[in-house]
């Protein structure tokens, strides 16, 4: 982040090219090595001399891995920021209001009451209880007159945790434990072709989200005022939170939860770029998918042969940039 | 000040209240729960009982046996009557002695043939982790055993009667087992029996061990989640190659015991002759359903087991929940031998 | 309930005059105080059967142990919320429960579950309480550094350390034995079934003197809730004081940690209640009150726990249960009015 306050008006314009030319380097450099990472030996020449069996991996394993990743970052850290600003709130995120919890406590029902049902249905249900839960909080919070900056989101971690009691609370009676475990880790390992396709679900919602950036825009500006600005203003807060359900409930089922997307990386972007969601929108997207990216190469290499879950890495990496970051000191929070 | 007295003497009434509710309570019969019977206990001296000495609850005409376990040494009288068990394994063990069990934790997926002592006669004694003591106490134990999870509970009911730790040491299943049986031999004079069971038990070994000599590799993975984690020769799982014989596909697979999470490439580069397959998501419904589906791939589908049909998958309640029982040991032997026929 | 719900503001009514109590305020207090002991007495009595002696020595050490907890939680959110200036952090929050979670992980990674069960409380204690206390000492460079100021930094800082505590938990709990493991996953849930008697003991020492400090010092606190520069021209050292608070609030999480291990909202709950209740932030209403109301919240779990629900699961998922959705009860009743 570099560049003085002083110049914060042309500095945003700097700092954004420098991002985004950085933000497609690592990415470009962290998808060729995603995609020669991997247990089975395969390099750069295989693809053109290899035989069927490493034509098969790569396009079954390590090209949807890649697209799955992407697809993930991408979108998670999309929905972060449209929560963001419907919410009017730096700190709500699926993860600080309850909507993860709801999409997995929809996968524990889902896992219960159709043990063998596809992955479709249980990410329908996931979705579904995601957007139940997800509307429950904002139905919260129009209730609630006082708009702390803090209260808001301690409310949704209140709201999530309650939610989470109670899937532990099923999932410790029927012992699934272990199984509701590798769903709160996410994780790429069982990424295969045929098995991630429905991500392209949550990056379809990703673009509807970006046509209709300028109006959360004005959403976030508050009700009265996008009313008086002719904006349909329940709709629109409408879409968004059925384009936040909908995919933290695709990533939830495909993936697992990871940590911090959808707070982190949207905010660090807020504060390079300010509160323009039509301008931050593709730079969050590039900097969730190259950040979740780099994180599981590592994952993958840091104990070859075997994997570390992706949203562990996540966990340690991403706060430790964070931290560093807000050590530096080198911006303004407001 | 004058407002305190009021005060006052709403807490005294409110308090008078509790003690009547609490006093009601205690005379009534317990409330239905989960919890099951409530083992009543009338006619016991209570004095002796803040801090029970062991030596009080033998009596002078019963032989006594030391016996070692994991925790150091227990003496225990032989035959003891009154038997709490928090290892499930042992529960299965016992059941199979024919020795009546008094007391078990509330589990939450008992197998089949252990639905006897979930409820009815038996007493739930808290959780695997959390004894409560008191029913504990109230069922006046001659023997209380723990083992794995519940192993850390030892010191506390060590206080209430004879406790002994029979936990399985999985990096060497079998010896462990059998030492940890011949413990439960001595305890119920039951040497003879056990020795026999044994004895069977490693024929049956040797037997599967022949076979595995010419079956190929394998490696055993769970599958949870969608995920799949291998097991390697030192794991909770490891008996299948260190006392079975079934070569690991993958040679470096380190002692590391957790289960480490792995690709689908990285089964395909294993090349096992031989799928060994634990699945956790089958908490309800058909075993190996959930599983295969995770499995059925066009990298697994690439291995010589799959494409010979030598995909297993385990019984997890008995690999999983009870594998330190009699039974369980005697089932898995026999799952891996069908496995390899 | 009565009184007015402002939880969005974050400093304290100023003072008017002394310490002054209203009848209802200290109607308030008798009540909670009536009933943290109707509570106690039930868990003491309630269902008891057999060997009574026995049982009231059991309980009556459970008891110890939830009073000392509740006690532990309620002050310690107080004081973080007064030097923090905010209703709604606390520690937990800020990550020292995940903390003491990676800590014990760590532990038994190094040592082995039955090894770290049977190590002397009071050492693991010390290491557990030291580790604690540095870590509130890093937080209270990020609350007087640079960006003192800027609550949103703070928060973000705070859940941010929490999840790395937590991922880093996780790393360590991938390299541990299945059986170690699944002892580990067991004091992730706070439970006061088996709690040493010995580190009872020593645990109600610190608890209590750490309690004295923080009752000598209520009326600084007071003043240190008006905010920083107020108190400063109050002539009371802001800095100073703010960091005793914070030692104070790092040893009695350890304490209530090592005790029972972690219960994410219980402080945040109490602490909030009993302002509520009390319309007050003065700190010799607030941290009574806190401490009476954590006892009955405790105690009542424990009971529907161990009568209701048989054990089958965790005293921890009881009180987020039931705390969580009253507490959010609580926020939409008042902003209904």
């Amino acid at each position: 982040m570099p560049g003085a306050r002083a110049r914060a008006a042309s500095r945003t314009r700097g700092v954004r090219r420098w991002h985004l030319v950085a933000g497609a380097l690592v990415l470009a450099a962290a998808a060729g090595a995603s995609l020669f990472v991997g247990v089975t030996d395969l390099g750069p020449r295989d693809l053109v001399v290899g035989d069927d069996r490493e034509a098969m991996v790569f396009l079954a394993s390590r090209v949807p891995r890649l697209v799955a990743i992407l697809l993930a970052g991408a979108s998670m850290s999309v929905a972060g920021l449209i929560m963001q600003h419907l919410a009017r709130n730096r700190f709500v995120a699926p993860s600080t209001a309850g909507t993860v919890e709801s999409a997995m406590l929809g996968v524990v029902v889902a896992t219960l009451l159709f043990t063998g049902a596809s992955l479709v249905v249980k990410m329908a249900i996931a979705v579904a209880f995601a957007l139940a839960g997800t509307a429950i909080f904002l139905a919260l919070l129009r209730r609630i007159t006082f708009r702390d900056v803090i209260l808001v989101p301690l409310v949704g971690l209140m709201f999530g945790g309650v939610i989470r009691a109670l899937t532990t609370f099923v999932a410790y009676r029927v012992d699934l434990l272990q199984t509701l475990s590798s769903w709160t880790t996410g994780d790429f390992s069982g990424v295969l072709r045929g098995r991630y396709e429905l991500l392209w679900l949550a990056a379809v919602v990703a673009v509807i989200a970006y046509t209709y950036a300028d109006r959360f825009t004005m959403a976030g500006m508050g009700r009265d005022l996008s009313v008086s600005l002719g904006l349909a203003y329940e709709r629109t807060v409408n879409v968004g939170l059925a384009i936040v359900a909908t995919v933290t409930g695709v990533t939830v089922v495909v993936v697992g939860a990871v940590p911090f997307l959808g707070l982190i990386v949207p905010n660090l972007v807020t504060m390079a770029l300010g509160d323009n969601l039509r301008r931050a929108l593709p730079l969050t997207a590039l900097s969730g998918a190259a950040f979740v990216l780099a994180c599981d190469v590592i994952g993958r290499t840091i104990r070859f042969p075997y994997e570390m879950p992706v949203g562990t890495v996540v966990g340690v990496v991403g706060s430790a940039i964070f931290l560093l970051l807000i050590t530096r000191g080198r911006h303004r929070a407001r | 000040m004058e407002r305190t007295s009021r005060t006052g003497a709403l807490v005294t009434a409110l308090t008078c209240c509790a003690l009547l509710v609490a006093a009601c309570g205690a005379d009534e019969t317990p409330q239905e729960t989960a919890v099951g019977e409530d083992v009543d206990n009338p006619g016991e001296a209570a004095d002796e009982a803040a801090d029970p000495d062991p030596e009080d609850a033998v009596d002078a005409d019963d032989a006594e046996v030391t016996v070692e376990h994991v925790q150091g040494e227990t003496t225990v009288e032989t035959e003891p009557e009154v038997v709490v068990t928090f290892d499930v394994g042992t529960l299965d063990t016992l059941d199979a002695m024919g020795v009546p069990v008094a007391g078990v934790p509330e589990v939450a997926n008992v197998p089949a043939h252990l639905e006897e002592y979930a409820g009815g006669e038996t007493s739930i004694v808290g959780s695997l982790f959390e004894p409560d003591p008191e029913e504990v106490n109230a069922l006046d134990p001659d023997l209380i055993i723990v083992g794995g999870r519940s192993s850390e509970a030892f010191g506390e009911l060590s206080e209430l009667a004879p406790t002994v730790d029979l936990t399985v040491d999985n990096t060497d299943f079998l010896n462990s087992f059998g030492e940890q049986l011949g413990v439960l031999g001595e305890i119920f004079d039951r040497e003879e029996w056990v020795e026999e069971r044994l004895a069977v038990l490693d024929e049956r070994v040797g037997e599967v061990s022949a076979l595995a000599d010419d079956a190929g590799d394998g490696l055993i993975v769970m599958t949870s989640g969608g995920e799949v984690t291998a097991y390697g020769p030192g794991s909770r799982f490891g008996l299948i190659h260190k006392d079975l014989g079934v070569a690991p596909a993958v040679e470096d697979v380190e002692e590391a015991t957790h289960g480490d999470a792995v690709s689908f490439e990285f089964i395909l580069e294993a090349e096992p002759d031989h799928l060994f397959v634990l699945d956790r998501d089958a908490a309800i419904g058909e075993t190996g359903e959930a599983a295969e589906a995770v499995l059925d791939n066009e990298l697994v589908a690439q291995t010589p087991a799959w494409e010979n049909g030598d995909v297993h998958y385990l019984d997890e309640v008995v690999w999983y929940l009870v594998p330190t029982g009699l039974r369980s040991v005697e089932t898995m032997v026999d799952e891996i031998d069908a496995a390899l026929r | 309930m009565h009184g007015e719900l402002d939880v969005a503001r974050s400093s304290a009514a100023p003072a008017r005059g002394a310490a002054t109590t209203t009848r209802r305020q200290r109607r308030v207090l008798v009540t909670l105080g009536a009933a943290a002991v109707v509570a106690v007495v039930a868990f003491l009595l309630v269902d008891i059967s057999g060997d009574w002696g026995f049982a009231l020595a059991l309980r009556g050490r459970k008891v110890a142990a939830m009073v000392l907890v509740a006690v532990a939680i309620a002050v310690s959110t107080v004081l973080f919320q007064t030097v923090t200036h905010n209703r709604i952090l606390t520690p937990s929050i800020m990550g020292f429960d995940s903390l003491y979670v990676l800590l014990q992980s760590v532990g038994v990674y190094f040592l082995g579950a039955v090894a770290l069960a049977n190590a002397p409380p009071e050492l693991r204690f010390a290491v557990e309480a030291t580790m604690m206390v540095a870590f509130a000492v890093v937080l209270h460079r990020w609350l007087f550094g640079r960006h003192g100021r800027d609550l949103y930094v703070l928060v973000l800082a705070g859940i941010v350390f929490g999840t790395l505590f937590s991922s880093g938990t996780n790393l360590v709990s991938r390299l541990i034995d299945p059986n170690e493991y699944q002892t580990l996953q067991d004091r992730m849930f706070a439970s006061f079934g088996s709690v040493d008697t010995r580190l009872l003991a020593f645990s109600a020492v610190v608890v209590g003197v750490a309690v004295a400090v923080a009752w000598a010092s209520r009326r600084e606190l007071d003043v240190v809730a008006l905010g920083r520069h107020p108190a400063t021209t109050l002539g009371i050292e802001h800095r100073r004081v703010v960091n005793r608070q914070l030692v104070l609030v790092a040893v009695l999480v350890a304490v209530s940690t090592a005790l029972v291990g972690p219960i994410t909202f219980f402080g945040l709950l109490v602490a909030n209640l009993a302002r509520q209740l009390l319309g007050t932030f003065r700190h010799h209403l607030a941290l009574p009150a806190a401490a009476l109301l954590g006892i009955v919240a405790l105690v009542v779990g424990q009971l529907v726990l161990e009568r209701v629900l048989g054990y089958t699961t965790a005293l921890s998922i009881v009180v987020d249960l039931i705390g969580g959705t009253y507490f959010l009860a609580l926020l939409l009743k008042e902003a209904r009015r």
